[in-house]
Order: structure tokens, then C-alpha cells, then sequence
């Protein structure tokens, strides 16, 4: 379980969402950020046969 | 301040450009992790879960094909009948993604029982969140994220949307959300 100083910012943030327009602003950098990353890494890891076989199974796909 | 198009994310893009595409073959609902994101939930999450109502094998294929021409690709196998046989008639979930990329996913899967039809039916556009694409109902995710998911991410997902709807959500549609939970999923389980 999460400590309580976490759950107070889930709290404070969502205060901010509900009384600030501008939160989707705030936000976009912290959201596409984490997926830029993510392809980031996919593709490095997709430039080996070995990384391609893990990216099959990190995303649990059917090879047969 | 009203909003403008470069507001929104690759998740948003994303979910808007799929949902145009399935509205025209079925009713759907986005539903769990990308609601609480659409109203701010500060988190990632690399797929966005869809439940679709029941198709018929043509009429999945249509709605494949569809997704195809406009440069989705389905992560489990570019057959339809694949699609259809092995995964979603056994009530299991495939992805779409654009072509060529892994991230975001669309995380399809049929509806399976009253209570998926029931959140379909019910299925809301949330002015808060500026997307043109149904969601299901605040109630609904509340209830789900609370009686079945539990995780420190759901229940944090739950109270983040009890924040956001306080002044609007009603308490006894979610009471009884948590019933038909504990009657259709939760006994199904144990």
C-alpha cells in the first residue's frame, strides 16, 4: 500500500484538475512523454533478432 | 479557457481516431484506466480498454477491415477470422495498434455479460475530458475500480474521479453497480 503523502497528492492534483483549465497543458508533456520513451524503446530493442523474439513476448503474442 | 486541438495527447489522438472508425459498425465504451487519464489522473498507461457489443463474424470483419484501410493494425494477427475465432469469441482481448508502432494500444474485447451490456446502454460523451468518444459511466468505472480491480492504481483512479464528479455522482447507482459486480463477476470467480 501507498504511503499517505501519496494519496494526499492524489488529492491535491485532483483539486487542481477540477478548479484549472489549463490542467490538460500540465499534463501532455508528463503523458506522451512515457510513450515517446516506451517506442524508444521498442525500437532499440527491435534492432536484434533476440530483442524481437522478447518483444513478442513482453507483449504475450502468439508466434505459432 | 477553452482548449485547442495541440492540447491533445498521443493517447487522445489515438483513442479519437480509432473510436470514429468502430462507431460506424457497433456500440462501444471506453472504459477503466483512460477515463481517469481524460480527467487529469496524472499516471501512464500504454492501452485503452474497449468493450464492443457482440458482432457477427462479417461483422467484425467489416469493422477490421475498416481499421486496416486507415492504418490500424491488430497486434494478434492480421486475420479476421483469427481475430474473431481464437480470441475475442473466447472472450479474450486482442490490440490494435497503429501500423508499425507498439504504443498506444486499443485493448478490444466483446461484451460478455449484462452487466458489459448494461454499461453500453448506459455509455456517456464526458464534456470534461473535450474527447468526442463514449466512455462508460463515471458510476460504472467508480464502482468497478472499488468492488472488483482494487489495486492501489484503481482505488487511486476512484477516488481522483469522486473528486472531480463530487457535486454530481450518484451513490446508489453505484451501490448497485457493486452488487451486479459482486453477482456476476465475483461469484464467477470464486
Amino acid at each position: 500500500m501507498r504511503d499517505k503523502s501519496h494519496g494526499e497528492q492524489v488529492e491535491r492534483w485532483a483539486e487542481y484538475v477540477k478548479h484549472n483549465s489549463d490542467w490538460k497543458i500540465k499534463l501532455k508533456g508528463f503523458l506522451d512523454a512515457q510513450i515517446i520513451m516506451a517506442r524508444r524503446f521498442y525500437k532499440k530493442l527491435g534492432e536484434t533478432e533476440e530483442g524481437r523474439k522478447k518483444i513478442l513476448e513482453l507483449r504475450g503474442i502468439k508466434t505459432s | 479557457m477553452k482548449r485547442e486541438i495541440d492540447d491533445k495527447t498521443i493517447l487522445d489522438k489515438f483513442a479519437g481516431d480509432f473510436c470514429k472508425i468502430v462507431e460506424k459498425h457497433c456500440k462501444y465504451i471506453i472504459v477503466s484506466g483512460f477515463v481517469a487519464i481524460a480527467h487529469g489522473r496524472s499516471r501512464g498507461t500504454e492501452d485503452i480498454d474497449m468493450i464492443i457489443e457482440r458482432l457477427s463474424k462479417n461483422a467484425f470483419a467489416d469493422l477490421h477491415r475498416d481499421l486496416v484501410k486507415a492504418g490500424f493494425e491488430c497486434q494478434q494477427s492480421e486475420l479476421p477470422e483469427v481475430i474473431y475465432n481464437d480470441y475475442l469469441s473466447d472472450k479474450t482481448s486482442v490490440r490494435y495498434t497503429r501500423n508499425g508502432e507498439f504504443l498506444p494500444e486499443m485493448e478490444i474485447k466483446f461484451a460478455k455479460d449484462e452487466l458489459d451490456e448494461y454499461q453500453i446502454k448506459t455509455r456517456k460523451k464526458l464534456p470534461f475530458t473535450e474527447l468526442d468518444v463514449y466512455f462508460s459511466s463515471i458510476e460504472m468505472n467508480i464502482a468497478f475500480k472499488e468492488e472488483l480491480l482494487k489495486s492501489d492504481k484503481d482505488l487511486e483512479d476512484a477516488r481522483h474521479l469522486r473528486i472531480i464528479y463530487k457535486e454530481e455522482l450518484d451513490e446508489n447507482e453505484i451501490k448497485n453497480i457493486k452488487k451486479q459486480i459482486r453477482d456476476l463477476r465475483l461469484k464467477e470467480n470464486a
